[in-house]
């Protein structure tokens, strides 16, 4: 009786303990081990965040306290004219630095191609600014900026090009430019490089051809490069527009969104309402709200960005 | 032959279209170095001359002095220190948890991989942006963390991870499996074949891996800025240098922005200056593949 008893638990453990002996000859539990490291931190720092910015949505939140507003947080978004000038503004902002950026990264990286003496130090160079921090670099070029004394302002005024100086992060016509050039200069040399590696997969032969058919450099760029590189421009492109939507560190410390509000963007604008300022406590549901719409906008762009760049591969 | 009637016909326009390019190459590089040159040897200048302004990059008169004033008035000694520490601790950390998972996902078949991977694809994309830094900031008061730097570690390491699995995994492609399946032979575990066989393989990968979170934990300003609002002994350089120009006695102290800001530079400056291949390639590594 006792044996028939203990027989079928005898069984039943053998089996747990040979399933654990097994999995842990595949290797089962080391899996666990080396991949609960970066599971716990992708749940943590990616996936709690994006579940927590729905749990406000509905309520006045300060930090402290918080309160039901119902649709209030959301009435008002459509109302923020400050907000939606923001958004205009980041428009601008990732239009213009792409129109700037990508042409002279693409530039640099033909120009690479051409072996001339000195190409790896230049290249060297042009990388450089991206491994500065942008806080750092963006406080250096306020100081080149400077109204008083800016070395920009002294050496303009040296050659007469003006006759006082120009506040350019203080004035609402110069501020989108200046920052215009930081993030140029802080980029230009990263797009520069995914260029260079789309460009090095076209085959030596191609251009061997070109040449001896007798088509000039401009001819070539326009007739052989850009089409053989266009898979690869459209994802470096892709890269620059979602990229540029979300810069706002630099901007923070040129221009705080200075002035008046000129070079306010959207992710720099959220970023105040949620830690608030001296001036404001936080106003963190109106602030998801807010962040909601403006990654709903960027995803908005990256979809009608890809919707075009399928529909050219039709035409050409 | 046929290639040297080729050289000779090209070399009178090309010459000039080479030179033409080289000058434009030069002008650019000038522009670019301009602002680094122009804040390393403006350290050098005396708080007066940098005040009044001026054309000249050079200084009137060399002095360290802003250095040592920075160094020891102006707490950059901490800074500096809390810098190395957050750069050591996201490469540190980037290496073992991206090394290990990179290799899990290369090799292991399990139930429920390609959603995990599906996840971390995912959320390089998904970005509700700076809205994120609140719970981060509001869980690290919960575990009372929120003064800590570690934190900032952590969180730096848990965002920047997915590009080196993505790396790590891709080189994995590259190490024969017959590898693995030898060391399993000879006695190995799951684990034993990944620490003694195949991590030193994944050299190269590690190495660029280790750079790039350098980088990233050394430049990382916005995290450490809210982790150390109310603890100014935690700030690293990035935070340290730009605080001073935000507040009101900044205006006044150039000269101890333009050495922090040249501290800040110098060390990152001189890793690029002997791994730039490396992390050049690194980037390019990244980029295609993640």
């Amino acid at each position: 009786m006792k044996a028939a008893n203990q027989l079928p638990s005898d069984v039943h453990k053998r089996t747990f303990l040979q399933k654990m002996k097994k999995a842990n000859n595949r290797g089962d539990f080391a899996t666990v081990f080396m991949l609960a490291p970066s599971i716990i931190l992708l749940l943590v720092v990616s996936v709690y965040p994006f579940i927590w910015v729905f749990r406000y949505i509905c309520y006045d939140y300060n930090g402290i306290t918080s309160y039901f507003t119902g649709t209030h947080n959301i009435v008002r978004a459509f109302q923020d004219v400050t907000f939606w000038k923001s958004v205009l503004h980041t428009f601008e902002y990732a239009g213009l630095k792409i129109v700037f950026i990508i042409p002279i990264a693409l530039l640099m990286a033909v120009f690479m191609k051409q072996k001339i003496k000195g190409s790896e130090l230049f290249r060297g160079i042009y990388f450089m600014p991206t491994i500065i921090s942008a806080a750092i670099s963006s406080m250096v070029f306020a100081f080149i900026f400077a109204s008083y004394n800016g070395i920009l302002n002294a050496v303009l005024r040296s050659v007469g090009f003006l006759d006082k100086n120009v506040n350019w992060l203080g004035d609402t016509k110069t501020a989108m430019w200046v920052v215009l050039v930081v993030a140029v200069w802080g980029g230009f040399g990263n797009y520069m490089i995914y260029f260079m590696s789309g460009l090095s997969s076209i085959a030596d032969d191609v251009y061997e051809s070109a040449k001896i058919d007798g088509a000039n450099g401009i001819q070539t760029f326009f007739k052989i490069t850009l089409p053989l590189l266009s898979p690869m421009l459209k994802v470096i492109l892709m890269l620059a527009i979602t990229g540029a939507f979300k810069d706002y560190e630099a901007i923070m410390v040129l221009t705080q969104g200075g002035p008046n509000n000129r070079t306010q963007v959207m992710f720099l604008y959220i970023y105040q309402l949620i830690f608030g300022s001296q001036t404001s406590s936080p106003q963190i549901g109106y602030a998801t709200v807010l962040s909601l719409i403006a990654s709903l906008i960027v995803g908005l762009v990256t979809a009608i960005y890809l919707f075009i760049s399928r529909k050219l591969d039709d035409v050409i | 032959m046929k290639k040297s009637k080729n050289a000779a016909v090209l070399s009178n326009g090309s010459r000039i279209a080479r030179a033409v390019i080289f000058i434009i190459m030069v002008v650019i590089s000038l522009l670019t170095i301009y602002p680094v040159i122009y804040v390393v040897l403006g350290a050098f200048k005396e708080n007066g001359e940098l005040l009044v302004g001026g054309t000249s990059i050079f200084p009137k008169k060399w002095i360290v002095s802003n250095f040592i004033q920075a160094w020891q008035e102006a707490n950059f000694a901490v800074y500096t220190m809390n810098s190395i520490y957050l750069a050591f601790g996201v490469m540190t950390l980037s290496l073992i948890i991206s090394s290990m998972a990179g290799y899990v996902f290369a090799r292991k078949k399990f139930p429920g991989k390609e959603l995990i991977y599906g996840v971390f694809v995912a959320f390089m994309f998904i970005n509700v942006g700076s809205v994120t830094l609140r719970p981060l900031f509001e869980l690290a008061i919960k575990l009372h963390m929120n003064t800590s730097l570690f934190s900032v570690i952590l969180i730096s390491a848990g965002g920047g991870q997915a590009t080196y699995i993505f790396l790590v995994r891709a080189y994995m492609k590259t190490v024969p499996r017959e590898l693995d399946e030898a060391a399993r032979i000879d006695g190995c575990t799951f684990f034993q074949t990944f620490y003694r066989v195949i991590l030193p393989l994944l050299k190269p990968i590690l190495a660029t891996i280790a750079l790039l979170s350098f980088r990233g934990g050394w430049n990382e300003y916005i995290l450490p800025l809210v982790f150390t609002m109310t603890n100014q002994a935690k700030r690293p350089l990035t935070v340290g240098v730009t605080m001073l120009k935000n507040s009101g006695d900044g205006a006044a102290a150039w000269n101890i922005m333009f050495a922090g800001a040249t501290i800040s530079i110098i060390p990152i400056l001189l890793i690029y200056l002997f791994t730039s291949r490396q992390f050049i390639q690194g980037l390019t590594a990244g980029a295609v593949k993640g």
